[in-house]
């Protein structure tokens, strides 16, 4: 088991080295001087050497990336002797937009994302299988087929657009919701509660239609089972039945589906973030695409690689407990 | 003493697109206690159906006609809920497929302790010395252990020694085997068979035993039943059927069996 965490691990490693390594040499090498943007209208091509010393791009490309490498961990220093800044570790260097550390940018960001993402999966778990469960359990009754035709309508409806609709229905037109604002959960729970609501429900409804479909379809496959018949046959009761035996095999693969969805959405609601202007991961990542601002892409998708591999090493650890018949071995 | 099991005139109807089928078409046999009644019949016959059907386990929208009758009482057109308590203490039933008929995310003590407990009541650790007695009794080794071993990591024949220690557990009075050894190697085949002949002889229960396959049934039945896509074609005592089948139905049937003399034949002229 340790062996195998331990290998996991390297190879996760591995994987955000590579992601390190591509996405550098496309926003480093093939993108156009930087140096540019930073120095603004009023430049000097002596303004751009000095910039190009203190950030480091005149070093050849190998120095460029291995100087990157280092600072997250070890931290860096930008330019020299009175111009010297120190970025400490873990440095993702500064933002060409804004002049902000990117790592205090992911920091601050990182929580709002995170309570996008946890409230909308509770949102859609509940409904998700619960609808799914129901309309297994009743299949084929007007129930199933309800649930069912809006479930392929709700997972068809793209996420801006359910964001519009929203807002225009219930902000305009209704006025039951304040336009969504950034309140500490501290400072004003009912505020805070209220500006998160319309994301939660608009990125939980895409899912919660999936995973309707998803537990639907595991729960009428395992309630076919030969062994849901010996239960039968056993004169169990069909609660105990239904819970013990059909539940657990139907919902095992929804907790693995469960977990790559869910860290991949730590990584940012780049749609649903950028929509009801909530400041983010995914609208940090919007703003950093559309101005080129080299060091936060590359942050954020860094950040998104490293839930991903690490929601994928839960994964399957959690899947051993779940299944008796998976086991770890380690090569 | 009545009959353990009074089967008359058993029709079992579903319906499908092309409107009612009869997949059972007025069987009627009985069992009686300390008893083996074979029913045989290729795929399709109606075989399973019928055992279903007094199990009380057919599919949701299968309609039943006709009487069967379990110590003298009705169980056709019962509530489920009562026909539950029943279920696993005075008739229980083993499958075809053991692996896929034990639930893999449980242990076996847990899938035999929860019948018992469902019928008997009682703590789990009292449930538990039950189902380990259960599994020694069907000849499982090391018991005390393995009664916390999941489904996958016994052999096939391994598998349905649990089932019927499962089965076996409330010590029910009738056992249906719906073609318990049909999934196994021939000589794992030979100890289920011997396993379960003895132990009904131990307990003097009634079984009912399923198969397509003749030989098997001449060895543990003392009455036959032979089905033909739903209908009753023979009914009689196994020396009976065997010795002057009255249908040509099973005669072909009894022709059908290999002979491992002709096997041998075909051998050497092959």
């Amino acid at each position: 088991m340790a062996r195998y965490v331990a290998g996991r691990l390297a190879g996760m490693v591995l994987i955000l080295f590579l992601v390190c390594l591509f996405t550098f040499i496309i926003f480093f090498a093939l993108q156009p001087d930087p140096a540019v943007m930073i120095c603004g209208k009023t430049c000097t091509p002596e303004r751009i050497d000095q910039i190009h010393s203190v950030l480091g791009l005149d070093e050849p490309f190998v120095g460029q990336f291995f100087g990157f490498l280092f600072g997250i961990f070890a931290g860096r220093d930008y330019g020299q002797g009175a111009n010297l800044v120190h970025c400490a570790g873990p440095c993702l260097g500064y933002s060409f937009q804004t002049g902000q550390s990117v790592w205090d940018m992911v920091v601050e960001r990182l929580p709002v994302s995170a309570t996008v993402a946890i409230g909308a999966a509770v949102l859609w778990l509940l409904i998700g299988i619960v609808a799914g469960l129901l309309s297994a359990v009743k299949e084929g009754t007007w129930w199933d087929r309800t649930a069912m035709g809006l479930a392929l309508g709700g997972s068809s409806i793209p996420n801006y657009v359910l964001a519009l609709a929203l807002q225009y229905v219930l902000v305009v037109q209704l006025q039951v919701l304040p336009f969504p604002q950034a309140v500490a959960f501290g400072d004003d729970p009912v505020v805070w509660f209220e500006s998160y609501l319309m994301p939660w429900l608009v990125l939980a409804t895409g899912y919660a239609c999936l995973y309707a479909r998803l537990t639907r379809a595991n729960v009428i496959d395992t309630l076919a089972e030969n062994f849901m018949r010996t239960a039968r046959s056993k004169g169990l009761s069909p609660a105990l039945t239904m819970r013990r035996h059909a539940l657990r095999p139907a919902l095992t693969p929804i907790a693995t589906i469960f977990g790559m969805d869910f860290a991949a959405l730590l990584g940012g609601a780049l749609i649903t973030e950028t929509v009801f202007g909530l400041n983010g991961v995914g609208k940090m990542a919007a703003d950093s695409i559309a101005k080129n601002d080299q060091p936060v892409i590359m942050a954020v998708t860094l950040l998104a690689a490293f839930f991903v591999v690490i929601g994928n090493l839960v994964v399957d650890l959690v899947y051993t407990r779940l299944d008796p018949r998976v086991r770890i071995t380690a090569q | 003493m009545s009959d353990l099991l009074v089967v008359e005139d058993l029709t079992v109807t579903f319906p499908t697109t092309r409107g009612l089928v009869d997949v059972v078409k007025g069987v009627s046999f009985t069992v009686g206690r300390d008893e083996t009644v074979g029913i045989v019949g290729e795929s399709g016959s109606g075989k399973s159906m019928t055992s279903l059907a007094v199990m009380g386990l057919l599919p949701k929208g299968a309609r039943t006609s006709g009487s069967v009758r379990l110590d003298g009482v009705e169980l056709l057109g019962r509530p489920d809920r009562e026909l539950r308590r029943l279920r696993g203490a005075r008739m229980s039933m083993i499958f075809q497929d053991p692996l896929s008929s034990l639930n893999p995310y449980y242990t076996v003590g847990l899938q035999i302790e929860e019948m018992y407990r469902a019928h008997r009541g009682g703590s789990r650790r009292a449930a538990r010395t039950v189902a380990i007695d259960a599994l020694r009794q069907v000849g499982l080794p090391e018991p005390e252990r393995r009664v916390d071993f999941y489904p996958h990591q016994f052999s096939g024949g391994q598998r349905q020694r649990i089932m019927i220690a499962m089965a076996l557990v409330c010590s029910p009075a009738l056992l249906f085997a719906d073609e318990p050894t049909t999934a196994l190697d021939v000589t794992v085949q030979a100890q289920i068979l011997k396993l379960l002949a003895g132990l009904r002889e131990e307990s003097g229960m009634g079984m009912v035993f399923i198969t397509h396959d003749l030989a098997v049934i001449s060895s543990i039945a003392t009455r036959v039943l032979v089905m033909r896509q739903g209908e009753q074609v023979e009914y009689g005592s196994a020396e009976q059927v065997f010795a002057e089948p009255r249908h040509d139905y099973t005669r072909m049937l009894l022709e059908s069996i290999p002979r491992i003399d002709d096997a041998l034949d075909d051998g050497v002229r092959a």
